[in-house]
C-alpha cells in the first residue's frame, strides 16, 4: 500500500463509513469478532445510508451473516477475484478515466494483465461463481462512493504484499480514493499497532519508515543527541546497521541455522517484551530454537508461552510488566487518531512499567545517558540541541517523537495537544471527527498526517478537494520524478485546494523549494534548512509550505507498477501448498528466495517439491473467535471471556467429518505437511465447506496433543489452555514482508 | 470497621501498606464483621448515591484492538472499583465488546506475573528485581563480548504505547541490532 501512494496506513475511518460510505467491500476481515465496535460502524452505515455490505471469505463468518453478498473465496486467489472485477470493470468502460488519467500511473499494465481474467477463468481459480463476479462488479462501479475494507486475510500470504497492491488498484480505478465514504480502510489488530509499526519495532526501519540508510541514522543521531559514529560502533560492523535484521517470522533460524542465514553472529539470547510467542507460524522450530537458546528473557504481566513450550531448563526469566493501565502514553487508533491512555492506578504487585525495564537494563549496559537524552533536546534558533538537563515520561518522549518523526507527520501530536484531545473527547464530531466550540479546527486524536502544531490532522488521506491546512493533500512522491520517461507528479489539472502551487509537485527539498515554492529563501535560513522535508529540525520547509498550502511530501500519482518488486504488477501465485496442482503448473510461486531478513526463504522448491493435496486433501483457514485476540495470553486469563471458548476446536463440515467417523464434539488429529501435528476438538459447523477446515488461532498449553500445564509457573496457568494452530500452520512467507503465509495451506484429517 | 475508618487509614497509609495490612488483619476482621448482624450501621445517603465517595473517574482506552474505544475508569483509593463505557467517545459512542468490557478483570487477573521468575533445573524461583537485572545483563552483555550485538533479538510489541514503542526501537538500536520485530502482523 505504501508503495502505491506512499502511506501503508487506514485511508479514511469509521465514522466516515457511517456517515458517507454506500457499499462496503470487506475482504480478509472478520470485523464482527475481531472489531466488534468497528463493525458497528458498518451496521450503521447499512442502516442510515442503506449501504450494501459485501463479505469475501473463505468461511460464512459472522461477519458474513449481516452482509447483502457473501462470496465464498479459495484461501489465497485474492488476486484472481479483483482481477476479474477489473475485467468487467474495464469491458464495460467504468473505470473512473479521469482519475486515472490524472492522479495515477501503470493502470494500462494493469488492464493488460486484467484482460486474461474473464470472470469464468477467475470463478475457476476463486471458487466463486462468475455471475456472482459480474454482480459485484457491477455493484461497485454503480455504487459510489464504496470503501474497501481488509485485515489480515490479505496480508497473510506468500502474495500478501501483491494482495495490498491489487485493492489500492481497484480503488484507484474506481476513482475511490481520497473521498468522503472512499478509500482503503485497513483494519489494524492489537490496540496500538499502527503506533507500533509506525515506530518501526521492526527488522527493516528506524522508527516512522526511515529505512536503514545512513542518512537516516543521522538523523535520529541528531534527534538523540549522540554522535552517528558513537551508534555505528554500537553495531558489529557499519555495514550490519543498513541490513535488515532477522524478522518474527523466521528469527528461528538465526538461531538453529538449518536454513542459510546471513549474519554476524547466530541468535544467542531473546528479549520478548509483549509478543505472544504460538501467534508465530511453524510453532515447533520456535520451540526448538527456545530450547537451544543460552538465554530468555521474557517481560510480561502475564506468562507468556515462550517460558512453556520450551523444555529449556536454566536461563529463563519472566520479569512482571504492567498493563497498560498501570502506565500513560498515547496510543494509535486503526485510523492514525492518536489517543491518550491516562494511568489508572500504580503497577500492582512488583510489576514495572516496559519503559521503566528499558530504563534499568539501559543503565547497565551503559547507554543510559544516550537513551534518554533525547528528551531533553529541542529545536532552538532554528537548531535541534539539548535544551534541558531532565526529563519527564511520557510527555517528553512524545515530544521528542513529534520533533524527530517528520515523514508520516507528527510535528504536532505534542503530548499537550494529545491530553487536550482526550480531556476534550465529547467535543468532536464521530462521523467527521471535526472539533466542535474550543476544538474547532482540529479533528479527533490529530490523524497524522498532523503538520505543525497548529496543524489539525488529515482524517482522510489523498484528498484533494480539501486544503492541506484542513488536512487536504495529493498522493506522496515517494517514487523519484519520473520512471521510463512518465513523469510521476500529478497532472496539471490536480491542484490541491487552496493550493498557490498548481497541479503536482515533487516532494520539497532544500535544493527544489525555491523554485517549487517560487519564493527566495535568506542566507539565514539557507543556512539552517535541512536537506529535504524529512530531515529539516529547522522546520523552514514545513513553514513555508504551509504558508503556500502545499503538503511537503508532494502531489504525486499513485503508481499501479512497483519496479522494484519481483511481480511489477500483482499476480496470482497459488499458495506454497495449493489444493489446485493444475493451477500450481499455470500460476507457480516466486522462486526461492536467497536473502531476505538474513535467511533463506523457500518458495517454488517446497511448492513442486510433491504434489502435496495427494496427502493433504484439506485446505486449512484461520479464524478468529469474539473473546480471544492475538496468542490469547491475556484473554484466556479471564474467566469470562475464557468461558465462551473452553478448550481448542476446528469448525469441520459434516461431511467432512462424518467422511473420516468423526462425530460432533469428539477429538481428531490435523497433520501438516512438515509432518507436525494437532489434537482438537471437532466442531460440526456448516460455515465451513468440506474441502476446509477453519480454527481459531489464540491457543497454546498443549502440544502436539501433550499438555504443557506443569511449566507454567505456579498461579499463572490460563483458565483455558489448547493446541496452537500455528504448529500446523504451513510453511510459506510473504516475498517482501516475509510474514508467514497464515491464512492458506493444506492439512490431513484423522479421526483421533 | 466502618467504610469511614477504612476509608481514613487508606489515605493515609498509602494502598500498598494498607492491602498489607488488610492482609494480616483479614482473619480478625472476617469474625468481628460477621459474629453479629447489630454491628452493621446504616448507609449514609451519600453512600447510598455513590458506594466509592471521593473516587476519581479516569479517562482511558481500551487495550484490545486499534478500533480504539474510550474507557472511564472508576478509582477508589488507587484501587480500580469500576468500569464503566465512555458515552461521548467519538470512536466508540458508549460501545463496548466483550473483550473491551474485561479490561477491569484482566488488569486484577489472579493470573498476573507477581514478581521476577527464574527457571533453575527446570524450576521456577522465585528472584528479587535486583537478582535479575543484575544476572540477565551480566550475561546478555557476555553474549554480547562473545559474538557481537547481532547474538540478541528483541521483540516488542503492538500492546507497548507510542513512547515505549518509539523507545524500545532505540533500545535495540543502541544495544547495536536490527533484529527487532513484533507482531505487527503486516
Amino acid at each position: 500500500m505504501a508503495n502505491t501512494w506512499g502511506y501503508g496506513a487506514m485511508t479514511n475511518h469509521f465514522g466516515d463509513i457511517v456517515g458517507h460510505s454506500k457499499a462496503i467491500f470487506v475482504i480478509g476481515a472478520n470485523s464482527a469478532v475481531a472489531n466488534p465496535i468497528g463493525f458497528k460502524h458498518m451496521l450503521q452505515a447499512k442502516d442510515r445510508n442503506n449501504a450494501k455490505l459485501i463479505v469475501v471469505d473463505p468461511v460464512y463468518t459472522r461477519s458474513a451473516a449481516k452482509a447483502d453478498h457473501y462470496l465464498r473465496i479459495r484461501s489465497g486467489t485474492d488476486i484472481a477475484l479483483i482481477y476479474g472485477i477489473l475485467h468487467v470493470i474495464f469491458k464495460n468502460g467504468w473505470e473512473d478515466k479521469q482519475f486515472i488519467e490524472q492522479r495515477t500511473y501503470g493502470i494500462e499494465d494493469v488492464k493488460k494483465e486484467a484482460e486474461k481474467w474473464t470472470p469464468e477463468v477467475a470463478s475457476d481459480v476463486t471458487g466463486i461463481p462468475a455471475e456472482q463476479i459480474v454482480q459485484i462488479a457491477t455493484l461497485l462501479a454503480k455504487t459510489k462512493p464504496a470503501t474497501v475494507v481488509w485485515a489480515l486475510g490479505i496480508t497473510q500470504h506468500s502474495v500478501g504484499s501483491s494482495n495490498t497492491r491489487i485493492l489500492p488498484i481497484l480503488q484507484l480505478v474506481l476513482g475511490n480514493m481520497g473521498k468522503k465514504g472512499g478509500g482503503c480502510n485497513i483494519i489494524r489488530g492489537h490496540d496500538n499497532v499502527q503506533g507500533s509499526t509506525d515506530m518501526c519495532n521492526l527488522a527493516d526501519s528506524l522508527p516512522g519508515y526511515y529505512g536503514l540508510a545512513d542518512g537516516s541514522w543521522k538523523h535520529f543521531a541528531k534527534g538523540w543527541g549522540v554522535d552517528f559514529e558513537w551508534i555505528q560502533k554500537r553495531f558489529f560492523e557499519p555495514k550490519w546497521m543498513n541490513a535488515k535484521g532477522f524478522s518474527l517470522a523466521k528469527w528461528y533460524q538465526g538461531v538453529l541455522q538449518e536454513e542459510k542465514t546471513y549474519s554476524s553472529s547466530p541468535i544467542r539470547a531473546l528479549w520478548i517484551q509483549g509478543t505472544g510467542i504460538t501467534s508465530m507460524s511453524q510453532t515447533l522450530k520456535v520451540k526448538e530454537a527456545l530450547d537451544k537458546l543460552d538465554l530468555l528473557v521474557i517481560a510480561e504481566p502475564f506468562v507468556n508461552e515462550a517460558a512453556v513450550i520450551t523444555d529449556k531448563k536454566d536461563d529463563v526469566y519472566i520479569l512482571p510488566a504492567c498493563t497498560q493501565f498501570e502506565t500513560e502514553g498515547s496510543v494509535t487508533a486503526t485510523n492514525r487518531s492518536a489517543q491518550w491512555r491516562s494511568k489508572v492506578i500504580e503497577p500492582l504487585y512488583e510489576s514495572k512499567s516496559d519503559e521503566q525495564i528499558m530504563f534499568e537494563f539501559a543503565k547497565k549496559f551503559g547507554f543510559y545517558d544516550e537513551f534518554v537524552r533525547g528528551m531533553m533536546m529541542g529545536v532552538k534558533e532554528g537548531k535541534i540541541q539539548q535544551v534541558k538537563k531532565d526529563f519527564v515520561w511520557p510527555d517528553d518522549a512524545s515530544d521528542e517523537i513529534a520533533r524527530i518523526i517528520k515523514t508520516i507527520g507528527l510535528d504536532g501530536w505534542t503530548a499537550k495537544r494529545l491530553r487536550k484531545h482526550q480531556e476534550n473527547w465529547h467535543m468532536f464530531d464521530p462521523i467527521t471527527l471535526e472539533g466542535k466550540g474550543p476544538m474547532k479546527g482540529e479533528y479527533y486524536g490529530l490523524p497524522w498526517p498532523c503538520w505543525n502544531e497548529n496543524h489539525g490532522g488529515s482524517p482522510i488521506l489523498y484528498d484533494v478537494d480539501t486544503s492541506v491546512k484542513e488536512g487536504g493533500m495529493g498522493f506522496r512522491n515517494r517514487f523519484g520524478l519520473e520512471h521510463n520517461g512518465v513523469s510521476q507528479m500529478a497532472d496539471d489539472k490536480v491542484t490541491v485546494k487552496g493550493s498557490l502551487v498548481q497541479g503536482g509537485y515533487p516532494e520539497i527539498t532544500k535544493d527544489n523549494i525555491e523554485k517549487v515554492l517560487g519564493i527566495t529563501l535568506s542566507d539565514a535560513e539557507k543556512a539552517l534548512i535541512g536537506a529535504n522535508w524529512k530531515v529539516d529540525y529547522s522546520g523552514i520547509i514545513e513553514k513555508k509550505c504551509m504558508e503556500k498550502g502545499v503538503a511537503p511530501y508532494g502531489n504525486a500519482r499513485a503508481r499501479a507498477i512497483v519496479w522494484e518488486f519481483p511481480d511489477p504488477v500483482p499476480m496470482h501465485r497459488e499458495p506454497i501448498h495449493s489444493p489446485r496442482t493444475d493451477l500450481v503448473a499455470k500460476y507457480p510461486t516466486y522462486e526461492d528466495q536467497k536473502n531476505n531478513f538474513r535467511v533463506e526463504v523457500k518458495y517454488k522448491s517446497e511448492q513442486q517439491k510433491q504434489d502435496w493435496v495427494k496427502d493433504f486433501p484439506t485446505m486449512i483457514v484461520s479464524m478468529r473467535v469474539v473473546n480471544l485476540s492475538g496468542a490469547g495470553m491475556l484473554e484466556r486469563t479471564s474467566k469470562y471471556l475464557s468461558h465462551i471458548t473452553p478448550e481448542m476446536f476446528a469448525n469441520i463440515h459434516p461431511d467432512l467429518a462424518l467422511s473420516y467417523g468423526i462425530r460432533d464434539g469428539e477429538d481428531m488429529w490435523l497433520h501438516a505437511p512438515h509432518g507436525t501435528k494437532i489434537k482438537v476438538k471437532a466442531h460440526h459447523n456448516v460455515s465451513v465447506t468440506p474441502d476446509r477446515i477453519c480454527l481459531p488461532y489464540n491457543f497454546a498449553g498443549v502440544f502436539q496433543g501433550v499438555d504443557l500445564s506443569a511449566n507454567y509457573p505456579e498461579g499463572t496457568k490460563p483458565y483455558t489452555i489448547g493446541e496452537s494452530s500455528n504448529i500446523i500452520t504451513n510453511y510459506g512467507f510473504d516475498i517482501i514482508t516475509q510474514i508467514s503465509e497464515y491464512n492458506a495451506g493444506l492439512c490431513r484429517v484423522e479421526k483421533a | 470497621m466502618s467504610k469511614e475508618i477504612l476509608h481514613d487509614v487508606s489515605l493515609r497509609m498509602g494502598r500498598r501498606s494498607f492491602l498489607k495490612m488488610a492482609a494480616i488483619g483479614a482473619s480478625f476482621g472476617a469474625t468481628a464483621g460477621f459474629a453479629s448482624s447489630d454491628s452493621i450501621r446504616s448507609a449514609t445517603p451519600t453512600e447510598i448515591k455513590d458506594p466509592y465517595p471521593g473516587s476519581k473517574r479516569v479517562k482511558t482506552i481500551c487495550s484490545i484492538c486499534s478500533a480504539g474505544c474510550g474507557i472511564v475508569a472508576e478509582v477508589h483509593n488507587g484501587v480500580w472499583v469500576r468500569q464503566d463505557v465512555a458515552q461521548d467517545h467519538p470512536i466508540s459512542e458508549g460501545s463496548h465488546c466483550c473483550k473491551g468490557i474485561d479490561q477491569i478483570d484482566l488488569v486484577k487477573s489472579t493470573q498476573r506475573i507477581k514478581y521476577p521468575l527464574k527457571k533453575v533445573a527446570g524450576k521456577w524461583q522465585r528472584i528479587s528485581w535486583d537478582q535479575a537485572i543484575n544476572e540477565i545483563s551480566t550475561k546478555m552483555l557476555k553474549l554480547r563480548q562473545e559474538n557481537g550485538p547481532d547474538v540478541a533479538m528483541f521483540m516488542g510489541s503492538a500492546k507497548f504505547n507510542l513512547q515505549q514503542s518509539y523507545y524500545f526501537s532505540k533500545f535495540a538500536a543502541m544495544w547495536g541490532t536490527n533484529n527487532i520485530d513484533h507482531v505487527a502482523r503486516i
